[in-house]
């Protein structure tokens, strides 16, 4: 048998095939995925070594979805087609397909959300960053989406997991910035705990200017807060960012109560309990001051006996 | 010169030793918990100075521990169960009342007892009660990164967190009553500088107590 070679791009008509080759057999793999069933693409598009080959740089491509992480994003109810619209019934899609330009502002310029989450505002802080300003070969095409994967994301939520919280939105950072955690480098040596801060608190609540909301201006590593009190006080910045999911949410399950009694790590200098501190406060004032007219008793009768004595 | 002092070298040394670090855990400990008031020390170098005095407070505690148990010192700390009541209401009497009336102290420090029981309770508990979940505590914050993330339900590090600070509170308590405690001996000062050169004014000399006291 000889190739049929009436067609402009055999090696890709054959890939085509093999694919769908490979996606029959996988079909039972990708149908398991329960959640996923309704999206038609995901039969291909969950596999996850789903991958082409950059034609000029040479860079693998991943084409995969993670199923799981659609459904649980914030775009799990669309279809496919309610973004990627035209000319995806070819195999394999077009080569151009993948330059589409499909930009978060466009969709939510009108949403009723938007008057929370302030897109022109957040346009603002991302002009504003590093992201934007440097002009790094590797920040070239740096957008929304090079942060929030459309197919996985999904806004923190009032209770949500704290630390669930943290691990996700660091990681977001961490997918580029993955050398901080080399443990040679010294960029966090300055911080006490290093690990135990990652664990706790976000990036950007250091690397953002303070704003009621989580800003999207990323500072450069110089201009980034190394004040531990910001953190680390009565005022915390964390009450305005973090744990603002936190106490939302405490309030409205358990009141008062969760102010002595608390699941969450304890931060030096917030969270401490002022009932605690007023109640031992009130105790040692207590004991100064019996141990002051104890004294005073002492010092009457040593110059009573004193006089006595003359 | 007696041969075997109240307050032998090691425990003066360790005992200053104690104190120096101590103070300098409170200043520092208040400053972080109270993190950002102007006139307290730097967050940065509060956290520095603790971290250090906390763990050179540690390694003494431990000296201390090692050094009663393979001296005779120890025995000092442990009030004698027969009549413990009635001791501790006669010295509780005493501090409250019987000492605005001249009445002559109910205890007298000497080789077979250093401590009335009060004493040997206060002791007792803030060295082997509370200093231990002081220390405890505060290297379950040092250490804090490999605690499990709850316990029962509740955050570890805050259990942790009110651990440390309720002993904390604990044993400045005890620091301010022990402070004044000491004046009140044969004169204002005579426990202070016992505990300064080792030699004890009453030391097994029971004549002079009875003058003092008639
Ligand atoms: C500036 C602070 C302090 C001063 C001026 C001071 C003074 C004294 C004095 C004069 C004595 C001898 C009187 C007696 O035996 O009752 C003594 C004994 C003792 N002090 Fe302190 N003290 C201080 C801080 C501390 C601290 C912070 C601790 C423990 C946390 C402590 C634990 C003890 C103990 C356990 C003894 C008995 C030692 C023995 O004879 O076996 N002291 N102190």
């Amino acid at each position: 048998m000889t190739h049929h070679c009436s067609r402009p791009r055999p090696t890709r008509w054959l890939a085509g095939a093999l694919l769908a080759l490979v996606t029959s057999l996988l079909a039972p793999v990708a149908s398991a995925v329960e959640t996923a069933r309704d999206h038609e693409c995901l039969r291909c598009h969950a596999m996850s070594t789903l991958a082409y080959r950059e034609p000029d740089s040479g860079e693998i491509r991943s084409l995969a979805l993670d199923p799981q992480r659609l459904d649980h994003s914030v775009h799990a109810e669309l279809a496919c087609s309610d973004c990627h619209a035209r000319g995806y019934g070819r195999y394999p899609h077009r080569a151009k397909l993948a330059d589409e330009q499909l930009g978060c502002v466009e969709c939510h310029a009108d949403d009723p959300a938007d008057a929370t989450y302030r897109l022109d505002r957040i346009a603002e802080e991302f002009a504003a960053s590093v992201h934007a300003s440097s002009d790094h070969h590797k920040l070239r095409q740096f957008d929304c989406h090079s942060c929030h994967d459309p197919h996985a994301f999904r806004a923190s939520q009032v209770g949500d997991d704290l630390g669930a919280i943290v691990r996700r939105d660091n990681q977001t950072c961490l997918d580029c910035h993955h050398r901080v955690t080399d443990p040679l480098r010294g960029s966090h040596a300055w911080l006490p705990q290093r690990d135990a801060h990652w664990a706790a608190v976000r990036c950007i609540d250091c690397h953002t200017p303070t704003t009621p909301q989580a800003s999207h201006q990323i500072l450069a590593a110089a201009d980034s807060s190394k004040r531990c009190v910001a953190c680390h006080s009565r005022d915390s910045r964390l009450r305005e960012g973090l744990y603002r999911y936190r106490l939302a949410q405490d309030r409205a399950e358990h009141g008062w109560l969760t102010s002595l009694v608390r699941n969450d790590a304890y931060i030096v200098g917030m969270s401490r309990s002022p009932l605690l501190d007023a109640l031992s406060l009130a105790i040692l004032a207590l004991v100064a001051l019996v141990i002051a007219l104890h004294g005073y008793g002492r010092y009457r009768l040593a110059r009573r006996r004193k006089e006595n004595d003359r | 010169m007696s041969t075997s002092p109240l307050y032998p070298l090691w425990l003066r040394a360790w005992h200053w030793y104690n104190a120096a670090l101590f103070l300098a855990l409170m200043v520092s400990g208040v400053s972080m918990h109270y993190a950002g008031t102007d006139w307290l020390l730097g967050f940065n170098q509060a956290v520095a100075i603790h971290n250090v005095s906390g763990t050179l407070l540690a390694l003494g505690w431990i000296a201390f521990v090692l050094a009663n148990l393979k001296s005779d010192n120890g025995r000092h700390y442990l009030p004698r169960p027969r009549g413990l009541v009635r001791d501790l209401w006669v010295q509780a009497r005493y501090y409250a009342y019987g000492i605005f009336r001249d009445e002559p102290h109910p205890f007298h420090a000497g080789p077979a007892a250093k401590f009335n029981v009060l004493q040997q309770l206060s002791y007792l508990g803030a060295m082997y009660l509370l200093m231990p979940l002081l220390i405890l505590s505060g290297l379950g914050f040092l250490l804090s990164p490999l605690l499990p993330e709850t316990l029962l339900g509740i955050s570890t590090l805050w259990l942790v967190a009110m651990t440390h600070v309720l002993t904390s509170y604990l044993l400045v308590l005890f620091l301010l009553v022990h402070v004044y405690i000491i004046t009140i001996g044969d004169s204002l000062t005579a426990n202070l500088r016992a505990m300064l050169t080792g030699e004890h004014g009453t030391s097994d000399d029971t004549q002079e107590t009875d003058r003092h006291a008639s």
